[in-house]
């Protein structure tokens, strides 16, 4: 399965938007922690967990998803939230705390919640799994052809829910498909020391489903594996694992030191940014001329801008709004 | 008079059985077909129902054992 | 006045155990709503380990009446999906005790996720779950835990005494957007391989009702002191109170019926008229319901005439030998001394 032209542009401006808006968050980020940093000062507090260079699984996977099909994404969800189609002034809104956020500023960047594109989030890991399922389970009994896939990391294969969730949808032949975003990395402890099989994907056959692994961090390679899987769920044909090289550009978290990688691995993952790399292909094949690329940037800068610009303006909630929606 | 008897083939075997639950006290006034007692044998429960119109007379009290074929109360 | 109508009652008793009344509830909610079903450990053929979902494979099928694998976070994860896409699962934990392995997906998503949202998704589900000790079963299959999940914000948290109140509540649990835990305690169940309290057995109507939450029940009126009991202890309330008659006292007792939301006005309420408040509960002592309730009470200011009282489990694992077991559990005996004291000795 190859990407359409219309479908290499879009992944490329989707790619293009989530790193733009994870730019600006992170300068937002900054502010009011300089020269001392104090996680809760600034517009933006908390911990903060950037996707840049994972851009290529949420556009890869996300370009087969309509808005009917259930996505659970994880503490680092803005790039899968984008590529979901979620409301980008109102997560830019969440994510800096205010009134018109998803959530009117109760969620926060990693429990991003967006019903009208069936968008959900658990800070957890390998929390997310459960509810795909449970989704998935639900659309096979009322015989809708809708999907559901549980993105997560390669550090939460390690975690029982992520075993009991994949043995679950293969016992219900659930149209799920999970996806593991392996950018070697669980915090600081790498895939090596944490994971007992050198890919993630050979424990698909343990519960008698399809694996997949997808190297090169790859938009084109992720849609053709993903495309498969995610037809194969659709037409009934039960669940599959897949498991995506990937890079994590920056720290598990802002303000992560970093001083666990090898001398060298971040000069090497950026000689390899995906965004660069698809342009490069784009132009040379001819998909893509200079100046749709121009365009293309700008239009992915300017919805950012104006979104962090609204959020930045848009009033914060009242301290009695807390006491909403506890309960529906 | 009308006799509860417990069905001679309602489980296999010399296990007793024991009344776990009277659903209805001595004297109520029960109809045909409600359920009137839970009969317990090891861990398997069998449901109980009035077999006609009627004041009940409970002669088999709960958790006293019984074998199959027990007459364990009657309606009259 | 005919010969006729002094001999028919109006309606004939339906007598039935908490057990049933689940099972009835659940079957006519499944009726109704498509959207409704059943997923646990050994719910389907074996129609649950304690009983309340006997018949419902056989009239429903296995594609709403789902037998799980042994996978308490599989599966209650994916419940709180199929609520998220506009189900109605009900699940079953099989003892509250294993809430250990799965508490994520009950603390963390469904009771949060409606939050997260802001309103966007709620979480239609209903985790039941039975409770309890007093058959020597020790320390992990015994514990109340009542205190453990009202203590957490964002689910609803019912405590039937009686299998009216099981049917009811059951059926308002089904109905309502939120997670609800549905605790059932296992005397309760009409189970004869757990003893059965004859008191939890009482007349069901057929049709299906609902029972609100937070609503307590004044079990039985009395003047001088107030029992506030839940589940089980509702019993042991009711069988002291009877006791006390030949001590001169008159005891209320309230059943508390919901944790969440609580109904502090109606305990307020009784301890106004009794001016004493004795709390019962079998969950453990400290952090819990018994501190909570007469932390409300004396909240409100309610002019008390002697300290305020409770007889919980105290503050240690379940024992397994029945010797070091039932004399930590409450009694009717621990209640009957408790309030005699508290009545005649004016402390």
């Amino acid at each position: 399965m190859t990407p359409t032209r219309p479908q290499f542009l879009w992944m490329y401006e989707t790619m293009v938007k989530s790193r733009a808006f994870e730019e600006r968050i992170a300068t937002a980020y900054f502010e009011g922690k300089s020269p001392v940093f104090n996680m809760a000062n600034g517009p933006i507090p908390g911990e903060m967990h950037l996707s840049n260079g994972q851009e290529p699984c949420a556009v890869g996977v996300c370009a087969h998803l309509d808005a009917a099909d259930f996505v659970t994404a994880t503490h680092r969800p803005h790039h899968i939230a984008i590529a979901k189609g979620v409301d980008l002034d109102a997560m830019a809104a969440e994510i800096f705390g205010k009134k018109t956020g998803l959530s009117g500023g109760r969620g926060g960047h990693m429990h991003l919640f967006d019903a009208r594109v069936n968008f959900a989030c658990s800070g957890i890991i390998a929390q997310g799994m459960g509810p795909a399922v449970g989704a998935a389970t639900a659309f096979k009994l009322r015989g809708e052809k809708r999907v559901a896939v549980a993105f997560i990391g390669e550090g939460a294969a390690n975690q029982g829910a992520f075993h009991e969730s994949l043995n679950l949808a293969a016992v219900w032949q659930a149209p799920v498909v999970f996806v593991i975003e392996d950018n070697g990395w669980g915090i600081s402890v790498s895939k090596a020391q944490s994971t007992a099989v050198p890919h993630n994907d050979s424990r698909a056959a343990a519960y008698g489903m399809l694996g997949h692994r997808v190297t090169g961090n790859d938009p084109a390679a992720i849609f053709a594996v993903a495309g498969d899987a995610i037809a194969r769920a659709r037409a009934g044909g039960g669940p599959s694992l897949i498991e995506i090289e990937t890079s994590r550009l920056a720290g598990h978290f802002i303000g992560d030191a970093e001083g666990y990688r090898p001398a060298g691995e971040k000069d090497a993952l950026f000689a390899r940014d995906p965004i660069p790399a698809l342009r490069g292909r784009l132009l040379a094949e001819g998909m893509m001329s200079e100046a749709e690329d121009l365009a293309i940037v700008k239009r992915a800068e300017s919805a950012v801008e104006q979104a962090i610009a609204k959020a930045r303006a848009a009033p914060f909630p009242a301290a009695a709004e807390a006491f909403d929606h506890v309960f529906a | 008079m009308i006799p509860v008897v417990i069905p001679p083939d309602l489980w296999e075997g010399d296990a007793e059985g024991a009344v776990s639950a009277w659903l209805f006290a001595e004297g109520d006034a029960v109809r045909a077909g409600d359920l009137i007692a839970e009969v317990m044998v090891e861990k398997t429960s069998y449901d109980v129902t009035a077999p006609a119109d009627g004041m009940l007379q409970i002669r088999i009290p709960a958790e006293i054992p019984f074998k199959r074929g027990a007459i364990i109360a009657a309606i009259g | 006045m005919t010969a006729t109508a002094t001999i028919l009652p109006n309606r004939a008793k339906r007598n039935l155990t908490i057990a049933k009344a689940m099972a009835e509830a659940l079957a006519q909610e499944m009726r109704r709503d498509p959207s409704v079903l059943v997923m646990g450990e050994d719910i389907a053929a074996l129609g649950g380990v304690f009983g309340n979902t006997r018949g419902l494979l056989e009239e429903f099928g296995p594609a709403r009446i789902r037998d799980t694998p042994i996978s308490e976070t599989g599966f209650i994860g994916a419940a709180v999906g199929m609520a998220a896409v506009g189900m109605r699962p009900v699940v079953e934990l099989m003892f509250v005790d294993f809430f250990g392995v799965c508490m994520d997906a009950i603390y963390n998503m469904a009771a949060k996720n409606c939050y997260f949202s802001g309103g966007q998704s709620a979480v239609p589900m209903v985790l039941m779950t039975s409770v309890g000790g007093g058959y020597g079963d020790a320390g992990q299959h015994s514990q109340c835990l009542y205190g453990t999940f009202a203590h957490l914000p964002g689910m609803k948290v019912v405590v039937p005494s009686n299998a009216y109140d099981a049917k009811g509540l059951m059926v308002s649990a089904i109905r309502d957007n939120n997670p609800v835990i549905f605790m059932f305690h296992k005397a309760l169940q009409g189970m004869g391989w757990l003893g059965t309290v004859q008191g939890s057995i009482n007349d069901v109507p057929e049709d299906a009702y609902t029972v609100p939450f937070g609503q307590a029940a004044i079990a039985r009126a009395g003047r001088d002191i107030t029992i506030v009991g839940l589940g089980a202890t509702v019993h042991l309330a009711l069988d002291a109170a009877e006791e006390l008659i030949a001590n001169g006292i008159e005891a209320e007792v309230v059943d508390l019926r919901s944790l969440v939301p609580l109904d502090r006005a109606t305990v307020n309420a009784s301890v106004k008229r009794t001016g004493r408040l004795l709390v019962v509960d079998e969950d453990y002592q400290s952090y819990g319901v018994s501190g909570e309730i007469i932390a409300s009470v004396v909240e409100a200011g309610t002019v008390l005439t002697s300290p305020p009282r409770r007889i919980a489990f105290p503050d240690i694992p379940i024992p397994f030998s029945p010797t070091l077991e039932r004399p930590a559990l409450p009694s009717a005996e621990k209640i009957v001394a408790a309030v005699t004291d508290m009545v005649r000795g004016g402390r």
